[in-house]
């Protein structure tokens, strides 16, 4: 049907390319379906590699990481969803900056990966948990370093890619921490308005 | 293989023993419209999960899988929540055209689905121009579709029906050719005969092999125009006019559009099968006695059943692969291409039976 | 009365009614759905007398030709007022006088022909074969030459076409 060609070599041309396509999705009509089956199949479910689920900060066994409470994270996120809370501490007779808290907010994060990118440390990554559904707003805000925890004295010699915890172990984990985190932070909102408006004053 | 006839004769004659020659006729027409409105509505049911299932695996999806086992229960669903909808009263149309045009398109649907050959001695309509009557009744769909346009009083269903009425009205020139061209090799018109040669002498695809698959491409293709289905949808192009035509039906009268388009689907399927696949005839290989006897065993539903769900699957496969076209372009894929393409298909034909060369 | 004569009277009161609703109602579009309805009894009239083959006919070129005609045509050029304008006086008495005269016409022709009982005698779809229809239409015998005087009609095909392309702005 292009005007650039005859008739005929049109004609043929169009069920040539008819052909073609009549063959790719009879193709199509017998490779398997990638279709996952949530509900069913949550045991078995693996996310893809680069799925972004929420922001995590992975621990080692000794319960430390790597965070250095730099806060470029916090000034890189563009809808402000992190928030590093930390403190100066005098160690071997130097100043050092250390981590108290790092919030982040799950509700307003965006997953855009910046912070991600920006950390000098790979200290925080994302992990493959989607299942974050909860019924009240203000536990979508996480503490992701674990509590009694500090940072690693020495790098770690190899950084964890990317973490693939199996979707049990997340989902088992992200089900745990909730109650405790929503016990830990629900005070934590009001001291910081508190301490904000301290500030402010 | 089993002659059907033998029921209803038997029918009629029980009849006939109980209640006066009329009274036995009125009855039997009752008898026969129920069976044909329970199969048109069981066989649309049948259709809409099937098209579901397929669209889904063509693009690689599973299609309806949680109302009941593999989503079997999807469309009953659908069904009734159609039926329990409201049909809304619009202002300022014309509410009498407004309701009248589906059962226009209804109609039309059933009136072709009655003359399907089911079974040897299964038909219902049977005249003398079988096909002519199909090609006949089947244009009055046009006026439903495009009163339901007028009748609506606003401008998508208006243009939807305006591109279906020039759409259906160029294709049923397609249709109308190929039609002719297998009269042309089978030599008359009625049904039951047409499929009673074909039992006899070997499928039409085959007994009429180069021109016979021309026309059987060509009408695939006019086909699924006529039936308003991808990729010529453009009357109810939901991207550009919501739902066309049936923008403003709401309730079982959009269910009767919706019936209508899967059943037309049908029906062209079952004539396609009729005309070129040998309707309820078993496939017979000259020589191979024992194969012909195992053929004739199925019985002659299953044949035709099963051939118009093959040529159901090349519809629907059809249009699952190729993008929308434009109206431009269906318009001179009709006159520039197909048509004539039919014509000398026809001459070819013609050519073919004087000259005795089919098979 | 038997099933024929039920029919025939359903028939008849569909047509007749639908001819009068057609030249009463003031909506164009309603006025091409009844005689829709005509055209559609006259068929079922031909198919109750068993030529299936004018039936459908009737069927294919008034009712699915003609009439989608007329509605594309009302489509395409309708307008704000697509009702009928009002009627004069004088306008009414000459309707009125020349459908007086074209009833008594037709009334006096259909009384003097006992159409009724011929029409009614013997329904069947044997009176007229496809068969014998085709070798009538290409015969060259008396009522024959069908072909060659639908074929002159073509030429009127070619004069909208002509004009059409003479019309066209290009």
């Amino acid at each position: 049907m292009y005007q650039d060609k005859s008739y005929f070599s049109g004609l043929f041309c169009g069920i040539k390319s008819i052909c073609i396509g009549l063959k790719t999705t009879m193709r199509e009509f017998f490779t398997p379906k990638i279709t996952e089956q949530y509900p069913e199949n949550r045991k078995e479910l693996k996310m893809f590699d680069r799925f972004r689920g929420s922001l995590t900060m992975p621990h080692n066994e000794k319960n430390e990481h790597k965070c250095v409470a730099c806060g470029i994270c916090q000034m890189q996120c563009p809808n402000d969803s992190i928030n590093v809370v930390s403190e100066m501490v005098e160690v071997d007779g130097k100043k050092k900056k250390q981590l108290v808290r790092y919030e982040y907010n799950l509700g307003s994060c965006m997953f855009c990966m910046l912070c991600v990118n920006a950390c000098p440390h790979d200290a925080i990554t994302f992990d493959q948990s989607f299942e974050n559904a909860v019924f009240d707003r203000s536990k979508l805000i996480k503490q992701l370093n674990k509590p009694g925890s500090k940072v690693a004295e020495k790098p770690m010699p190899a950084r964890p890619a990317v973490a693939k915890p199996a979707a049990k172990d997340a989902e088992a984990s992200v089900a745990q921490a909730a109650p405790d985190q929503a016990k830990a932070e629900k005070p934590q909102p009001a001291t910081d308005e508190a301490t904000e408006a301290k500030a402010e004053n | 293989m089993f002659d059907f006839s033998v029921i209803s004769q038997w029918l009629h004659n029980l009849l006939l023993s109980i209640v006066p020659e009329w009274a036995a006729i009125l009855i039997e027409s009752v008898l026969v419209a129920l069976v044909i409105i329970t199969l048109y509505a069981v066989f649309a049911i049948v259709l809409i999960y099937m098209e579901r299932k397929i669209c889904g695996f063509f693009q690689c999806r599973l299609g309806p899988n949680r109302v009941g086992k593999w989503g079997l229960l999807q469309v009953f669903a659908d069904v009734f929540k159609m039926l329990q909808k409201e049909i809304i009263k619009m202002r300022q149309t014309d509410r009498f055209l407004h309701d009248l045009a589906p059962f226009f398109v209804v109609t039309a649907s059933m009136l072709t689905f009655a003359c399907l050959p089911w079974n040897k001695g299964a038909h219902m309509i049977d005249f003398n121009i079988g096909i002519f009557f199909i090609l006949a009744v089947s244009s009055v769909g046009v006026v439903g579709i495009l009163l339901a346009g007028w009748g609506s009083n606003s401008k998508y269903p208006l243009i939807g029906a305006m591109r279906s009425g020039a759409q259906i009205i160029s294709y049923e020139l397609s249709i109308g050719l190929t039609m002719l061209t297998m009269i042309c090799l089978t030599g008359t018109m009625q049904i039951s005969e047409i499929v009673e040669q074909q039992a006899a002498e070997g499928w039409n695809i085959f007994r009429g092999h180069v021109p016979a698959l021309i026309a059987f491409v060509i009408y695939l293709i006019a086909g699924n125009a006529e039936c308003n289905r991808g990729p010529f949808d453009l009357p109810e192009a939901e991207s550009e006019l919501t739902a066309g035509y049936h923008t403003e039906y709401s309730g079982m009268h959009f269910g009767y559009f919706y019936l209508a388009e899967y059943l037309n689907l049908f029906i062209a399927a079952g004539i396609a099968s009729t005309i070129f696949l040998g309707g309820w005839a078993p496939l017979h290989i000259a020589g191979l006695d024992g194969f012909n006897g195992v053929m004739d065993a199925i019985p002659g539903i299953v044949w035709f059943l099963g051939k118009t769900f093959f040529v159901v699957f090349l519809f629907m496969w059809e249009r699952w692969t190729l993008p929308r076209l434009r109206i431009d372009n269906i318009l001179s894929l009709e006159w520039k291409y197909l048509m004539p393409i039919s014509m000398a298909n026809l001459v070819l034909m013609a050519l073919v039976v004087a000259f005795k060369l089919y098979l | 009365m038997d099933s024929q004569n039920i029919m025939f009277i359903v028939l008849a009161v569909v047509i007749t009614l639908s001819s009068v609703l057609t030249v009463v109602t003031r909506s164009i579009m309603r006025a091409a759905t009844y005689l829709f309805f005509t055209l559609l009894g006259t068929a079922g009239l031909y198919f109750l007398m068993g030529y299936t083959f004018l039936g459908a006919v009737q069927v294919m070129v008034y009712a699915g030709g003609i009439i989608v005609l007329y509605v594309f045509a009302i489509l395409l050029t309708r307008g704000t007022k697509d009702s009928l304008s009002e009627n004069t006086k004088s306008k009414i008495i000459l309707s009125a006088v020349l459908s007086l005269v074209g009833f008594g016409l037709a009334a006096y022709l259909i009384f003097i022909q006992q159409f009724k009982a011929e029409v009614l005698a013997a329904p069947n779809e044997s009176v007229l074969t496809m068969q014998q229809i085709g070798t009538n239409m290409l015969s060259t015998d008396q009522g024959g030459y069908l072909l060659p005087f639908e074929a002159v009609s073509v030429l009127l095909l070619a004069c909208i076409v002509a004009g059409l392309m003479i019309a066209r702005k290009r």
